[in-house]
């Protein structure tokens, strides 16, 4: 049998050459684990609710606010929103609204009659209509009327599990259990049901009757104007239908909405699927973003490594056609024909190529356990699916018409005599200059990457460290669920040594992470449709001093008052009236919640994440929304964490005390950033080993072959250094080209994605040089250890052989 | 007749000058023939081997094999020609490496199509002809030259060829080496082969029963 021929040889080969067989199988292996990881991860990212029986049909209403200065997207309507729609347009399948993901404390009562309290951050409002929007897998409690009542609540099974210690075999028994809301109104169990998978955008851990929410807020539930928002989804019969149902709503809007609202506000339908890769509207409370050209640009990373790793492939197959010309020759000589010799090679390098696909089915699970215990932050959930196995397929199949065939074509085509005589009929050195070329190629995406990297790394740096024209360092901030108890508390801390400043209001100067709140604003004397877009702050007596903000003039607020009558501006908010910044003081603004006398100007400082521009900000002095506190501590190890914790709980009973770092917010900002200046790095130096390691393995057959002219030369009286630069001279001007080459190609594309950052670096020349010289040097150094090698080597032994 | 050459160059171009590699070859072999090809280096003994065993080509004159015209032949006709008719003994042996004693032998078969149950009998019978059954699981490295010449006639051999071409089959071995596979020659050609050799000993070519001496390209 000429397979099993073939086969044998095959293994025979892979077991001599364990050096290139391993270079060939690991970089391989990893070529193809990292891009199916990758692809993996794009797929899981593009298919975000895709899962839900009627993802196709299910839209998202967005809302578009046209005012003067701008138009802004909304991923959330007005509350009555959803109601209207089911009443006005029966032939809509499903209209279902949700408020949250919001965090609540709950008290529950454990079977020793001991009460405990727990938080729990990812509290779902939803309607009757949700289940049957998207899927809920149900493990206890009837589907249908589970969440009917008011007053019930539905767990997934890893609450149940944390507040009665149940698991899958009684779920049953957390049925008609009562768990304490906010320490006050009780919620019944009405069902057990599986944690939402991780590529949803709807992140929950319990559900409560969207009515309970209503009930509980009757003026936002009633408002159709204002900020106060739900997330309201629509069922179609068809998905076709959705233009048509976009004009109708345009025109019945009106009746429920007043003549200004109606002009500036347009309903729009998005589609579920599209929700997650879209931008524009933002992430929602819980979920995140994922842009879909960092997709697209992904796919392309994944490859490009991919293509890296298969170039190794093919320039250590033919590197290789030297040791197997003699095999070539005799086994023309006896008779075998250019198209048995073509087959035996493909399926010798299919070989290898099978091989390493194989291992990397072991590696790609390996990955994806690393990959989704790092990002646990957006709960990645990646899973290796049989589905998948068609990428490796597809892999290999590539990989081989690639990889294999043109190599096996190449070594077949040798003549038998000169074969035979080690002599190559390279005609006019083409194959030689293909591996000059595919070299260059594959240090060219190497360098892309490396240098993407350094540039991802400054960019960072620069959202990291940049000046935000606020205090920003050792600020813990904190809940204060108790306006009364602030002063309290607030003579509690600074009681401490370790705690020099407290202040109270509704978020801090970069209004992150939920923090933000927005209004409306205009002169007294202008129509309200002439009101523009600004983002509110409550801020107390200190709030000023305690982040260091500058007054450019006016003064500080005197007093907090139930009925706010002074607002502090930023200068950015002064540019929409052409202000200065002394012309502002005194002058009226009416915003959505009241009007008041602008009393200070304050210079800009970053309110928001520095992808994006300052806005208009005002300053309010109401005691209302002075839900947090900002504490300052003095010294650099944090030992007054302790004294905050204790403080607060001993003034605050019935809450849990929770705390995050200013710093840390205002980091989480980078995230999708970050990831991606992560994953270049790790793709930089994955690309940079695979590329070295071809490049080793494609000098130890060069050196190999070369070894009898470094014997006459060192004969002839060459030295050590003046052999390896014969060889790594070659390899010098080829990493040379590919910096020239993939320079201009990150330059445009490093500044199309900078472009999209209000505040960014400038990509300079050094930043460049630093990629192209430190690859430089790594692949230098990889060429050189062979050639060191052979040219201490005694030149007699070199001669002789022959 | 088994082959004729009438006519034959053979050359290069080299920096705007022609250079014969063989000139005006008119040779006839008769089948059983035993025929050394003896000259100085660059003489162009190799270069005749080959275009006899069709492995090179030629720019003018005519060869026939068997009564067909060799250089009228298509590339795949005249690859299955040699196939058929030809064994090849090389001075380096070129045994595969990674190949068994055995499974060299059998090499050339498997491109002969011969089913599974003829290889092994083929493969066997020769093993046990050339006295090296024994054998027949090592690895070329672990024979000596002698051994592995042996195993390099044997298997020009394997398929009943009826011309064996030998580029110095002895050019590596020590005399008592060279002997052997000399007598072996001897007795094969006995048996019918028609052999033609190329040597540089007036020993080994006094095996032969013509020898053909060649200067710069020509037969003298």
């Amino acid at each position: 049998m000429m397979i099993k021929n073939f086969y044998k040889i095959a293994w025979r080969n892979l077991i001599k050459n364990k050096l290139s067989s391993f270079i060939n199988i690991f970089g391989l292996t990893l070529g193809i684990s990292v891009c199916i990881v990758i692809l993996i991860f794009v797929h899981y990212e593009s298919t975000f609710d895709a899962f839900h029986d009627k993802s196709e049909e299910t839209f998202r209403v967005v809302q578009h606010n046209k005012l003067p200065n701008e138009t802004l997207y909304w991923n959330t309507t007005a509350y009555p929103l959803a109601e209207a729609l089911r009443n006005d347009f029966p032939q809509v399948d499903i209209v279902t609204q949700i408020a949250g993901p919001v965090s609540r404390v709950f008290k529950i009562e454990d079977s020793f009659k001991n009460e405990n309290l727990f938080e729990e951050p990812s509290v779902l409002f939803v309607d009757n209509y949700y289940p049957k929007t998207f899927d809920v897998e149900w493990l206890a409690g009837d589907k249908d009327t589970a969440l009917r009542e008011t007053a019930s609540v539905v767990l997934t099974e890893k609450l149940a599990n944390r507040y009665f210690g149940l698991s899958t075999a009684n779920y049953q028994n957390a049925l008609g259990k009562t768990i304490l809301l906010q320490s006050k109104d009780p919620l019944t169990v009405t069902g057990v049901i599986k944690s939402p998978k991780g590529n949803s955008d709807h992140q929950y851990n319990m559900l409560i009757p969207y009515e309970f929410f209503k009930i509980n807020n009757p003026y936002f539930s009633a408002n159709w104007s204002g900020n106060y928002q739900g997330t309201t989804y629509v069922v179609l019969n068809e998905a076709s239908q959705k233009a048509s149902f976009e004009s109708k709503i345009t025109n019945w809007k009106s009746k429920y909405l007043n003549p200004q609202d109606d002009k500036r506000i347009s309903y729009h339908l998005q589609p579920l699927t599209e929700v997650h890769n879209e931008t524009i509207y933002g992430a929602s409370p819980g979920g995140y973003i994922m842009p879909k050209n960092i997709l697209n640009i992904a796919s392309v990373v994944a490859l490009f490594i991919f293509i890296i790793a298969l170039i190794n492939f093919v320039n250590l197959v033919t590197a290789q056609s030297n040791a197997r010309s003699k095999e070539v020759g005799v086994r023309k000589v006896m008779g075998g024909s250019r198209a048995n010799l073509t087959l035996q090679f493909v399926f010798e390098n299919a070989f290898i190529i099978l091989f390493a696909a194989v291992l990397s089915i072991v590696v790609i699970q390996g990955f994806i356990q690393l990959l989704n215990n790092n990002l646990a932050t957006i709960n990645l959930q990646l899973e290796f699916e049989a589905t998948h196995l068609l990428y490796i397929l597809f892999a290999i199949i590539s990989a081989v018409v690639l990889g294999a065939v043109y190599p096996a074509i190449i070594l077949s085509g040798f003549k038998p005599i000169q074969a035979l005589k080690n002599k190559f009929s390279s005609p006019t050195g083409t194959k030689i200059n293909l591996r000059k070329s595919l070299v260059t190629f594959q240090f060219v995406m190497v360098q892309l990457f490396v240098i993407a990297a350094i540039i991802l790394a400054f960019q960072m740096n620069h959202f990291k460290n940049s000046e935000l024209g606020f205090h920003r360092e050792a600020v813990v901030i904190t809940e204060s669920p108790d306006y009364e108890k602030s002063t309290v508390f607030r003579e509690k801390l600074l009681a401490n040594g370790g705690i020099s400043k407290v202040s109270y209001g509704s978020g801090p100067p970069m209004a992150v992470n939920g923090f933000q709140l927005g209004t409306n604003y205009r002169l007294p004397e202008q129509s309200e449709e002439e009101s523009m877009d600004t983002e509110m702050k409550i801020g107390d007596l200190h709030y000023l001093d305690f982040f260091n903000l500058e007054l450019l003039a006016g003064r500080n607020f005197l007093s907090n008052k139930e009925a706010f009558d002074e607002f502090i501006v930023n200068e950015t908010f002064l540019a929409s009236f052409g202000w200065k910044p002394s012309d502002a003081i005194g002058k009226k603004i009416q915003i959505n919640e009241g009007q008041a006398t602008i009393v200070g100007v304050v210079k800009d400082f970053h309110n928001n994440s520095l992808q994006y521009e300052i806005t208009p900000c005002i300053l309010l002095n109401w005691t209302y929304y002075q839900n947090n506190a900002f504490i300052k501590m003095s010294d650099s190890n944090y030992t007054a964490l302790n004294t905050i914790k204790s403080n607060w709980e001993e003034t605050y009973t019935n809450a849990i005390y929770d705390f995050q770092f200013l710093d840390d917010g205002i980091a989480k900002q980078y995230m999708v950033e970050n990831m991606i200046f992560t994953g270049f790095g790790i793709f930089s130096v994955l690309s940079i080993l695979i590329g070295c390691l071809g490049l080793f393995g494609l000098m130890s057959f060069i050196v190999a072959q070369k070894r009898k002219e470094i014997g006459i030369r060192k004969v002839l009286g060459a030295s050590i250094l003046e052999n390896i630069s014969f060889f790594t001279k070659e390899y010098f001007y080829l990493v040379l080209l590919s910096f020239i080459i993939a320079t201009p190609i990150v330059y445009y594309f490093m500044n199309l994605w900078l472009e999209s950052f209000t505040y960014r670096i400038q990509p300079s020349f050094w930043m460049f040089l630093i990629g192209g010289l430190s690859t430089f040097l790594i692949a230098m150094v990889t060429c050189s250890f062979q050639s060191i090698k052979a040219s201490r080597a005694n030149p007699i032994i070199a001669l002789r052989e022959e | 007749m088994l082959l004729q050459l009438n006519n034959v160059f053979k050359w290069v171009n080299s920096g705007g000058q022609r250079i014969f590699l063989l000139k005006d070859i008119n040779l006839g072999v008769e089948e059983g023939e035993f025929i050394s090809v003896m000259g100085p280096s660059g003489s162009g003994k190799s270069t005749l081997l080959n275009v006899i065993g069709m492995l090179d080509g030629f720019d003018e004159g005519e060869y026939s094999f068997l009564y067909e015209s060799v250089h009228k032949l298509k590339e795949k006709h005249r690859a299955n020609l040699y196939k058929e008719y030809i064994g090849f003994v090389f001075q380096s042996y070129h045994l595969l490496d990674e190949l068994t004693v055995q499974e060299n032998l059998e090499m050339p078969l498997l491109y002969k199509k011969f089913k599974g149950s003829e290889r092994k009998a083929m493969v066997a019978d020769m093993l046990d002809r050339f006295n090296i059954v024994g054998k027949k699981d090592l690895f070329p490295a672990q024979l000596s030259g002698g051994q592995q010449q042996l195993v390099g006639v044997a298997r020009a051999l394997i398929a009943n060829p009826k011309l064996i071409l030998a580029d110095e089959p002895t050019g590596n071995l020590n005399s008592s080496q060279s002997e052997e596979i000399m007598e072996l020659f001897k007795q094969l050609n006995q048996e019918g082969v028609t052999i033609i050799q190329v040597t540089h000993s007036e020993q080994n070519a006094a095996y032969g029963s013509r020898i053909i001496n060649l200067l710069d390209g020509r037969m003298i």
